[in-house]
């Protein structure tokens, strides 16, 4: 009875001691949700304090009659007097910077004014009504004096009153018959709308660049985005593109290339935001953004694809055509092409080191797709090795898939004149004549075009940032390691990742090993059990 | 018969290995895509907790295994390899007896000592090895990087197969023993059944063991009683039997002669192999003699000095002995003498006499003269 009471000590409880020591349920993914988060470098909503320093409606050189908008940037400037200085360095102003693209040695000029994409192509020869979303009055064309302090565009940026508003075609200038007293008198940091007014509406329409800049933004739920939430953080999109003397953190790839001045979620959230340590790891080669925003375009649908070679077709009168999808977006405008919209979009993953290549427009095309701008990265791009600080890790992107003119002689991409107010002016919006209206815009850009034009399918890689979901719609461990075709990440292939991939020949080995083992012990057994019901096994 | 095999530890190592190997293997499975049952993410983690568990009870195991000389169990031999496997592919089925028989300091026969060094030294290495490394250095910012998983990952993932079909052939050879779940039962209690001709077998080379032990004590010129004492209660314990209550029984079962012997001189006890060697008919034409008739007048001083000897409290062996039986031809023995006490007091002499082989014992003779 001793005995068999020790054995049951030793044997049973001890075995059932370590199966409840290894088994025991991590309760970490409960902790996550229901614990405070901890941030750095971040004041919470609940202990901020908005307390209004200068009360700009009790300042008298705003109360006079404004004739001009550039009159309010000189009132402006007579009390902030060397901000001008800050602001014609900036990007806003520019729309150039010079940068070392990856993998080439020189510096190049990169910006809106000279880089191509695949929504509108590019503003040369459209500078009037792309300029619109300039800080700046009077950008028309090439003439435009980027010294003159007075055409700065204060009020698109500052104003709270909520009635400024550029206007369409005017370039940059704002909308007749605005209340600029009421306006200047408002000014203060920029809020959502703000900076929403391009950054959401960039491409044409709400949401069709980034898919997750969206003007439902401005007022949305947790599960949309979980920092601008309005019944959560609210935070302002200053709160993470923290600025110094108007200089904005965050810049994106799709025009900008160096891996720096970038907003990034470490800076409030550290290295090491989750309890768990596995989850933690991750980040040395996931980012984010990965996991945390599992899809975009979650309260508009975002432009996917823009098929710019069926542009042009007409109705029988001569007008244009709008078609529109089940779900109200544009599927065909005579003067863009064929679009496809798509909302809660799953990204596509690549690996990227923050550094990224762009096609010049003096640059050939190589390959097709065109890949607009590259993003450099790969998975042996790690540890000591690694091109950049951060290394490659696993992203969220926007793919835009484009098809847009390219001249097949010189095998570029062109530049057509898209816009103009007139008839016969050969833009394209109003003349539907690719031929004139690239001849026009090459000859605006000072760049030769051979006189034959085809289309070609580009990509445009868009790194995803925005719409972070709550924790509880993360994806999870499944969401990549499965070896079902919903993997996430199921083509992003050169590695090995556990639950998704097998060596097909050991796990073949191995089951039929097994199998001959069982089949072994079968017939061993079966033939032992046989002789001795036989009695052919004498017992001695 | 039951005879004690397996320790304590050794039993809590096994089956601890069981439960961690077993969950192991579920949850790496699980890992590996075939099926869903715990969750990726706890299967991750119990694998991880597993591992290390595994790894402590791995310290503990190679702890043990060197301090009380078990790893000798392991050494490999290709000696009845070869009958081994032809027990398994034909003499099993027409009831042939074991070719090796379980002995405890032979516990395992030699394709048992082949799998198991094996498994020790090779697989179970392996996967540890390669399991960390899956774990800890897939990470490019530690100082140690692997450049992929593929390698990592197919060992690891071969190993496990390899361990799943260990594991079959592993529970069904245990049905190959005395009867088909005597072998589990042993690892359970530690009392394997064996039938008698291999228990009494595995007594005699415990036996064996012990006297080769104490001739290379006594070789050491140290006092050897206490080493004696100590040597006999282990034996003891090692074959199962309990001090004195038992101690006469499995000699009685075994091939030794015993034999008890009053301060008087007087035989009290003999056993039924001692008339044997002695070639009496029974018992009864010696208990109650006097010892001087188990020798030749020219022997018996040195029975007279050993006996006295016994008597004052030392354990004696003799390397070999001629003995005079009933018939008056001789035999030759070891003998191991110690002194029988009743309540702490010495009120005789008990031991047991092991008989030699007679080419030995003339190659010694013919050396004395």
């Amino acid at each position: 009875m001793k005995r068999k009471l020790f054995v049951v000590l030793v044997l049973v409880v001890s075995q059932f001691a370590v199966a409840m020591l290894v088994m025991q349920l991590n309760p970490t993914l409960e902790q996550d949700q229901s614990e405070e988060i901890d941030v750095v470098n971040y004041i919470m909503k609940a202990d901020q304090i908005d307390r209004m320093v200068a009360d700009h409606s009790k300042f008298e050189i705003l109360q006079q009659e404004f004739e001009t908008p550039q009159a309010v940037t000189l009132a402006c400037l007579s009390c902030h007097t060397e901000r001008h200085h800050e602001i014609m360095a900036n990007n806003h102003w520019t729309w150039d910077r010079n940068e070392k693209l990856a993998l080439r040695d020189s510096v190049v000029s990169v910006g809106k004014k000279n880089i191509l994409n695949n929504f509108c192509i590019g503003i040369n020869g459209s500078e009037k009504t792309c300029s619109r979303c300039h800080i700046g009055y009077g950008w028309e064309d090439k003439s435009f004096d980027f010294t003159d302090k007075g055409n700065i565009d204060c009020l698109v940026c500052h104003d709270q009153s909520g009635t400024y508003k550029k206007a369409k075609g005017k370039a940059g200038y704002p909308e007749e018959g605005l209340d600029l007293n009421l306006i200047s008198q408002s000014v203060g940091s920029p809020k959502r709308e703000n900076c929403g007014i391009c950054h959401y509406w960039g491409g044409g329409g709400n949401n069709v660049k980034h898919g997750d800049l969206d003007e439902a933004m401005n007022s949305c739920s947790r599960e949309v985005d979980v920092h601008m939430a309005i019944d959560g953080e609210d935070m302002s999109c200053i709160a993470c593109h923290t600025t110094e003397n108007h200089v904005i953190t965050g810049k994106v790839y799709a025009l900008s290339s160096e891996d720096k001045n970038r907003v990034t979620c470490v800076q409030c959230h550290t290295e090491t935001p989750h309890t768990d340590k596995l989850l933690n790891q991750h980040f040395e080669r996931i980012a984010c953004q990965t996991c945390h925003i599992p899809e975009y375009a979650k309260a508009n649908a975002t432009k996917m694809v823009w098929d710019w070679s069926t542009a042009g077709r007409l109705d029988a009168e001569g007008n244009t055509i709008h078609e529109s999808d089940a779900d109200g977006n544009h599927n065909y405008l005579s003067i863009k092409g064929t679009f496809v919209y798509d909302d809660h979009v799953k990204p596509e993953y690549f690996w990227f080191n923050g550094l990224a290549d762009h096609l010049l427009i003096t640059d050939s095309i190589e390959s097709i797709p065109v890949q607009i701008n590259t993003l450099e990265g790969s998975y042996n791009d790690k540890g000591k090795d690694c091109a950049t600080e951060s290394c490659s890790k696993i992203w969220p992107i926007k793919v835009h898939r484009g098809k847009q003119p390219y001249d097949v002689v010189s095998k570029k991409l062109v530049q057509p004149k898209l816009w103009s107010p007139n008839k016969g002016d050969s833009a394209y919006w109003t003349d539907f004549d690719w031929d004139n209206s690239i001849e026009a815009g090459m000859k605006y850009t000072g760049l030769p075009y051979s006189g034959e034009y085809d289309f070609v399918e580009t990509e445009m890689y868009w790194p995803l940032n925005h719409q972070v979901a709550p924790a509880e719609n993360s994806l999870t461990c499944t969401s990549c390691h499965s070896s079902s075709p919903d993997s996430r990440l199921a083509n992003l292939n050169g590695f090995y990742l556990p639950g998704r991939d097998r060596f097909a020949m050991i796990d073949y080995l191995g089951i039929i090993l097994i199998l001959l083992t069982l089949g072994g012990v079968a017939i061993h057994g079966g033939i032992r059990v046989i002789l001795r019901k036989n009695c052919l096994h004498d017992k001695k | 018969m039951k005879v004690y095999i397996y320790k304590v530890f050794e039993r809590f190592w096994h089956w601890t290995q069981v439960t961690l190997i077993i969950i192991l293997a579920i949850t790496g499975f699980e890992i590996h895509g075939y099926y869903e049952l715990f969750g990726y993410r706890e299967a991750v983690m119990i694998h991880d907790r597993t591992a290390w568990a595994f790894l402590i009870l791995i310290v503990f195991a190679i702890f043990w295994h060197f301090t009380t000389g078990e790893w000798k169990q392991y050494i490999p031999t290709l000696k009845l390899v070869k009958e081994q496997i032809n027990y398994y592919i034909t003499g099993i089925f027409s009831g042939a007896e074991h070719p090796t028989n379980k002995l405890v300091y032979n516990k395992f026969n030699p394709l048992q000592r082949i799998i198991y060094l094996g498994l020790k030294v090779l697989v179970i290495p392996v996967m540890v090895i390669s399991g960390f490394a899956y774990m800890y250095f897939n990470y490019p910012n530690e100082t140690y990087q692997l450049g992929s998983l593929d390698l990592v990952a197919a060992i690891h993932t071969f190993g496990a197969f390899f361990l799943i079909v260990f594991i079959i052939a592993h529970v069904y050879l245990t049905t190959t023993g005395h009867k088909p779940l005597s072998s589990i039962k042993a690892m359970i209690t530690g009392w394997e059944e064996m039938d008698e001709k291999e228990a009494r077998e595995m007594i005699v080379s415990e036996m064996e063991y012990s006297l080769q032990e104490t001739k290379r004590n006594f070789l050491s010129e140290k006092d050897s009683s206490d080493f004696l004492d100590k040597a006999l209660e282990e034996t003891e314990e090692k074959i199962g039997v309990k001090k004195e209550n038992k101690f006469r029984d499995v000699i009685a079962n075994s091939g030794a002669g015993y034999f008890k012997i009053g301060a008087d001189g007087l035989f009290v006890e003999v056993n039924r192999a001692w008339v044997n060697l002695y070639k009496y008919e029974s018992c009864d034409e010696i208990i109650g003699e006097h010892y001087s008739l188990s020798r030749s007048e020219r022997a018996i001083t040195q029975l007279d000095e050993t006996i006295a000897k016994v008597m004052k409290g030392e354990t004696v062996e003799h390397g070999l002995v001629i003995r005079k039986c009933k018939d008056g031809s001789v035999g030759y023995h070891t003998i191991t003498m110690t002194p029988w006490k009743q309540d702490e007091k010495i009120v005789g002499v008990e031991g047991f006499i092991l008989d030699v082989d007679s080419s030995q014992a003339a190659k010694m003779e013919w050396e004395n003269n």
